[in-house]
C-alpha cells in the first residue's frame, strides 16, 4: 500500500495549504509591487503629485486633476442615484410579496452583471449624443455623462444590498412599531431604517467602491482632459478619472520610465481610495448584518 | 383620514422613484437589443471580422472571449475551492480568519484596470508570458478568485452542524470528512460560484485590454504566447472609432451576444443557488 | 508551509512562462500608430496570403509611443510610428538600438467638420490655429466661419500626428493646448469625433480626410496650401521600428513594405512611396 488513506489525508492538506497560500502570497505580492513601483514618482514629485494640476509626460506628474475627476464623477452618480435606489430597496423589501421580490432582487441581480464596455457603447450611442443635445452643449463627453453612466451602472448593485440589510432587520420590530398603531411607511422610517442603518451605510459605501474603480464605461464618455474645469463646478466640462487615465495611457508607458512610475502612483491612490470604500462597506455590512 | 392621504401619496412617490429607476435600466438595456439584434444572424457567429469590423461577423472574437473566461475559471476553481477549504476546515486561528476574509472581500473591490496593470507587470514581464492569451487567464483568474471563493465558503458555513458531527462520530479524518460530506453537500455553492465567476470574466475588459487581446490578424491562439480577439475590446475599440454605420451595428451586435452570454451564466447561477437554499430547507 | 507556498509560485511562474515562449519563427507582432497600420494591416494579409497561410501577422493600434515601447521593451518585434523618435525615447531605449525603416510619407491636415468648411472656412493661417488651440479665438466667426463655439480636439501627447501638426503650429512637437476640450487617441477616433460634431477642429492624417471631415488649406504669407497640394507644409515619414537590424520574418516582411507590392498598397492608401520621387503634378 502506497497510498495509505493517512497520507492522501496529509498530501490533500498540504496542497490546499500551499494552493490557498499561493493565491493569497500572490495578493500580497501585487500589493507590494504597486507600492514599490510608485515609489520613484513620489520621490520626484512629493506631495506635487497629489496637488499638482499639470500632468505633461516628461516634465511634470500632477495627478489633482485626476483626484478631483475620479471624487466628483463618482459622489454625484451616488447622490443622484440613491434616492430611486434606497426607494426601490424600501419597496422590494417592505411592500413586495416575497415571489414579487425574488422577481426584482434576480433582475437586479441580472443587471449588475451588465459589464461596463455594454454601459460604454450605452454612452457613446445613446447618452453622450442625449447630453449634448439636452443640455444645448458643444459636445456630450463630461463629467455629468460619466456620473449618469456610472450611476445606472451602479443602481442594482447598491439596491440588492440596500434591500438585504433592510430584510436583515427582525420581523419582531415591525410587528411592535404596527402594534403601537404606526402604519406600514412609518414603522420603516421610525423603526426598520434606523435598524438598517449600518447595513445601508455598507451598500452605499460598496457602491461608491464599485462606481470608483470604473474604466472601460467612464474612459468612454469623459472627455479625457486633464484638467480641473473652470470654475471647478462646471459637470458640463470634460474632465479625466483615474482609471480612464491608466486605461488610455498605460500601453504607451508599460515598464519604462516615470511616466509609468506616475501610473503606477496614480494607480496605488486609486487602490487606497478604494480600498478604504471597500472595507468600510464590509465591516457596515458585517455589523449589519450581526444585528 | 388626513394620515392615511399623507401615507399615500408617500407610498406612490416611493414606488414611482423605484419604478423609474427599474424602468430607465431596463429601457436603456433594451437599446442594446434594440440596436444590435439586426446584425445578428448566422453569419455574424460564424464568419471572422474583416474591413475593420464593418464586414464578417465577431467567430474569433466569441471563441477569444469563451477561452478567458474558461482558462480563468479552470484555474479560479481549484485556488477558490483551496482557500474557502482552507479557511473553513484547516485554519483554526479566528483572527487569522477574519484577516483573510477581509483579504479575499477588498480583494473583490480591487478595480480591473490595476489587475491588467500589475498582473501584466508580473506575468507577462517578469514571467515572459507577454501580451497573450495565457496572461489573460492568469490576470482574470486572481480577479474572479473571491468572486468563487465567497460563494463557496458561504456554502460551507451554511452546512448543518449535525452533518459534520455525524462525519465525527463515525472517526472521518478531516479529509474524509471534507470528500464525502463538505464537498456533495456545497456542490452547487460551487456549481454558483463558478458561474458568477464566469461572468465575471466574460465581462471584463480593462484587464485583458492591454496584456491579452489584439484588434485584428489574431484567429484561434496556435500558442499559449498568441494575443486573442475579445467581444469586448471589439466592441470597446469599435464603440471608440468606428465611422462606418455597419461597423457601428457589428459593435451593438457583439454587445448583444456579449450581454445574453453574461445573462445566461447568471441566470444559470441564479438557479443553482435556489437550489442550493431548498438543499437545506430540507 | 510558507516555504511550500513559495516554491510553488516559482515553480508555477516558470512553468508558465515555458509554455509561454511562442515557436517565434512564422509569427509576427506589430504595434503602434494607427496612421501606419492600415499599411501594414492590408500588407499582412498580401504577405501571408503570397507564403501560402504560412506565417501569421497580428496587427494592434495604440499609437506611434505605444510602438516605440513595445519594441523597445521587447514586447513586439515590429514598431509601427508616423513621427520621429524622441530623443527621450532613444535615450530609454538605448539598449534595444532602435533602427528606423521609413516605408512611407504622409502630410498631416489640419481638418475641420464638413459644416465649418461649408459655411467658408477654408484656410486658416498659423497664426489662427495657434489662437484657436491658446483658446483666445474661441468662436469660429473670428476665422470668417459660422457663429458657433469652436470645439476644440487634441490628441493624446505621444500621438505620432500630434508631434508633426504641434511642430508646425508651435514650433514645438510637444507643446500644449489648453483651449481642449476632448482628448482622443488613434486618428479613427479623432475622426469619429470630429464627424459628429459641426464645430470641431483637429488634426488628422491624409488618408482620414472625407466628405465628413475636411482638410483646410494652411495660409502662409499671401499663399495658400491645401493638403493635396505638392509643397504642403507639414510632411512626415511612417516608418517601422525594429530593434537592432532585423532578422527572418521580420527582415522579409520590411523588404515586402519596401518592394513594389507593399509601396503600391502605401499608394494606394493615399500616402505618398518611401523613396519621394521629383513632384510632378
Amino acid at each position: 500500500m502506497l497510498f495509505k488513506p493517512r497520507s492522501i489525508a496529509v498530501f490533500f492538506r498540504i496542497l490546499v495549504t500551499a494552493l490557498a497560500l499561493t493565491a493569497t502570497g500572490l495578493i500580497v505580492l501585487f500589493f507590494l509591487f504597486l507600492v514599490k513601483e510608485s515609489v520613484p514618482v513620489f520621490q520626484a514629485e512629493g506631495a506635487r503629485f497629489l496637488t499638482g494640476g499639470d500632468w505633461w509626460v516628461g516634465e511634470s506628474y500632477g495627478a489633482g486633476p485626476m483626484i478631483f475627476g475620479s471624487a466628483v464623477v463618482t459622489l454625484l452618480a451616488l447622490a443622484m442615484v440613491l434616492p430611486f435606489a434606497l426607494a426601490g430597496a424600501v419597496v422590494a423589501s417592505e411592500f413586495l410579496s416575497p415571489r414579487l421580490r425574488w422577481a426584482m432582487k434576480s433582475l437586479m441581480e441580472l443587471f449588475a452583471g451588465v459589464p461596463g464596455i455594454i454601459y460604454g457603447l450605452l454612452g457613446v450611442g445613446v447618452l453622450a449624443p442625449a447630453v449634448k443635445d439636452f443640455f444645448g452643449l458643444i459636445d456630450g463627453n463630461t463629467l455629468l455623462t460619466a456620473a449618469l453612466l456610472l450611476g445606472l451602472m451602479v443602481f442594482p448593485t447598491i439596491l440588492t444590498l440596500a434591500d438585504d440589510a433592510l430584510h436583515a432587520v427582525p420581523g419582531k420590530y415591525r410587528d411592535q412599531a404596527q402594534g403601537l398603531g404606526l402604519s406600514r411607511l412609518e414603522t420603516v422610517r421610525a423603526v426598520v431604517l434606523p435598524q438598517a442603518r449600518a447595513g445601508l451605510l455598507g451598500a452605499v459605501f460598496l457602491g461608491l467602491g464599485r462606481a470608483m474603480g470604473e474604466t472601460i464605461a467612464v474612459m468612454l464618455v469623459i472627455g479625457g482632459r486633464d484638467q480641473v474645469p473652470s470654475p471647478w463646478y462646471n459637470l458640463f466640462a470634460p474632465g479625466q478619472s483615474i482609471p480612464s487615465k491608466l486605461g488610455r495611457e498605460a500601453a504607451e508607458a508599460v515598464g519604462a520610465g516615470l511616466h509609468w512610475n506616475a501610473l503606477l502612483g496614480l494607480g496605488l491612490v486609486l487602490f487606497l481610495m478604494v480600498l478604504g470604500v471597500t472595507v468600510a462597506g464590509q465591516l457596515f455590512l458585517n455589523k449589519g448584518r450581526a444585528t | 383620514m388626513k394620515r392615511g392621504l399623507v401615507e399615500k401619496a408617500a407610498m406612490a412617490v416611493l414606488g414611482i422613484m423605484a419604478g423609474m429607476g427599474v424602468l430607465v435600466l431596463v429601457l436603456i438595456l433594451a437599446e442594446v437589443f434594440l440596436r444590435g439584434g439586426g446584425a445578428l444572424d448566422a453569419g455574424f457567429f460564424l464568419e471572422e471580422s474583416r474591413d475593420f469590423g464593418a464586414a464578417g461577423g465577431v467567430r474569433y472574437q466569441i471563441t477569444g472571449t469563451l477561452l478567458l473566461m474558461v482558462g480563468a475559471a479552470a484555474l479560479g476553481l481549484p485556488l477558490a475551492l483551496a482557500g474557502a477549504l482552507f479557511q473553513t476546515e484547516y485554519l483554526k486561528s479566528p483572527g487569522l480568519k477574519r484577516g483573510l476574509r477581509l483579504l479575499i472581500y477588498s480583494l473583490n473591490g480591487v478595480p480591473t484596470i490595476l489587475f491588467g496593470l500589475l498582473g501584466y507587470l508580473f506575468f507577462g514581464i517578469y514571467l515572459g508570458a507577454g501580451v497573450s492569451w495565457l496572461t489573460g487567464v492568469l490576470i482574470l483568474a486572481i480577479m474572479i478568485l473571491p468572486t468563487i471563493q465567497v460563494s463557496v465558503q458561504e456554502a460551507i458555513e451554511a452546512l448543518p452542524e449535525n452533518y459534520r458531527e455525524a462525519g465525527g462520530a463515525l472517526g472521518l479524518s478531516r479529509w474524509q470528512e471534507i470528500r464525502s460530506i463538505v464537498l456533495p453537500h456545497s456542490f452547487f455553492g460551487i456549481v454558483t460560484g463558478t458561474l458568477l465567476g464566469l461572468a465575471r470574466a466574460a465581462g471584463e475588459t480593462a484587464a485583458i485590454l492591454f496584456t491579452a487581446t489584439a484588434f485584428s490578424g489574431a484567429r484561434f491562439p496556435a500558442s499559449f504566447g498568441d494575443p486573442v480577439p475579445t467581444l469586448q475590446t471589439h466592441i470597446l475599440v469599435l464603440a471608440q472609432e468606428a465611422v462606418n454605420p455597419r461597423a457601428i451595428e457589428a459593435a451593438w451586435g457583439a454587445g448583444c451576444v456579449l450581454l445574453i452570454l453574461v445573462f445566461s451564466l447568471i441566470a444559470a447561477s441564479l438557479f443553482f443557488r435556489s437550489r442550493l437554499s431548498m438543499e437545506f430547507d430540507r | 508551509m510558507r516555504f511550500f507556498g513559495f516554491i510553488l509560485v516559482v515553480l508555477l511562474g516558470q512553468a508558465a512562462g515555458a509554455w509561454a515562449a511562442p515557436p517565434a519563427a512564422k509569427r509576427l507582432l506589430v504595434v503602434g500608430s494607427t496612421t501606419v497600420l492600415p499599411v501594414v494591416t492590408l500588407a499582412a494579409e498580401a504577405f501571408s496570403l503570397r507564403s501560402g497561410g504560412e506565417v501569421s501577422i497580428t496587427v494592434n493600434p495604440g499609437g506611434s509611443g505605444v510602438g516605440v515601447n513595445s519594441v523597445g521593451t521587447g514586447r513586439a518585434s515590429i514598431g509601427m510610428v508616423s513621427r520621429e523618435i524622441a530623443p527621450e525615447e532613444g535615450r530609454r531605449f538605448a539598449k534595444a538600438r532602435l533602427k528606423v525603416h521609413v516605408i512611407g510619407h504622409d502630410r498631416v491636415a489640419c481638418v475641420v467638420s464638413s459644416a465649418v468648411y461649408k459655411a467658408g472656412v477654408k484656410a486658416l493661417s498659423r497664426e489662427e490655429i495657434q489662437a484657436i488651440y491658446l483658446g483666445t479665438i474661441r468662436n469660429w466667426k473670428d476665422v470668417g466661419g459660422p457663429d458657433r463655439e469652436i470645439l476644440v480636439v487634441d490628441k493624446e501627447r505621444h500621438r505620432g500626428t500630434r508631434h508633426e501638426f504641434m511642430k508646425y503650429v508651435f514650433g514645438d512637437a510637444t507643446a500644449r493646448a489648453p483651449a481642449a476640450r476632448l482628448v482622443t487617441g488613434s486618428n479613427n477616433e479623432e475622426q469619429a469625433k470630429i464627424a459628429a460634431s459641426d464645430a470641431a477642429i483637429g488634426m488628422l492624417s491624409m488618408g482620414w480626410i472625407n466628405e465628413d471631415v475636411a482638410g483646410v488649406g494652411l495660409r502662409e504669407g499671401g499663399e495658400v496650401f491645401f493638403p493635396e497640394s505638392a509643397h504642403y507644409p507639414i510632411v512626415r515619414r511612417l516608418s517601422l521600428v525594429t530593434a537592432g537590424e532585423p532578422e527572418g520574418l521580420a527582415r522579409e516582411f520590411i523588404d515586402f513594405l519596401l518592394g513594389p507590392e507593399g509601396q503600391r498598397i502605401v499608394k494606394k492608401l493615399g500616402y505618398q512611396p518611401a523613396v519621394r520621387a521629383p513632384e510632378v503634378r
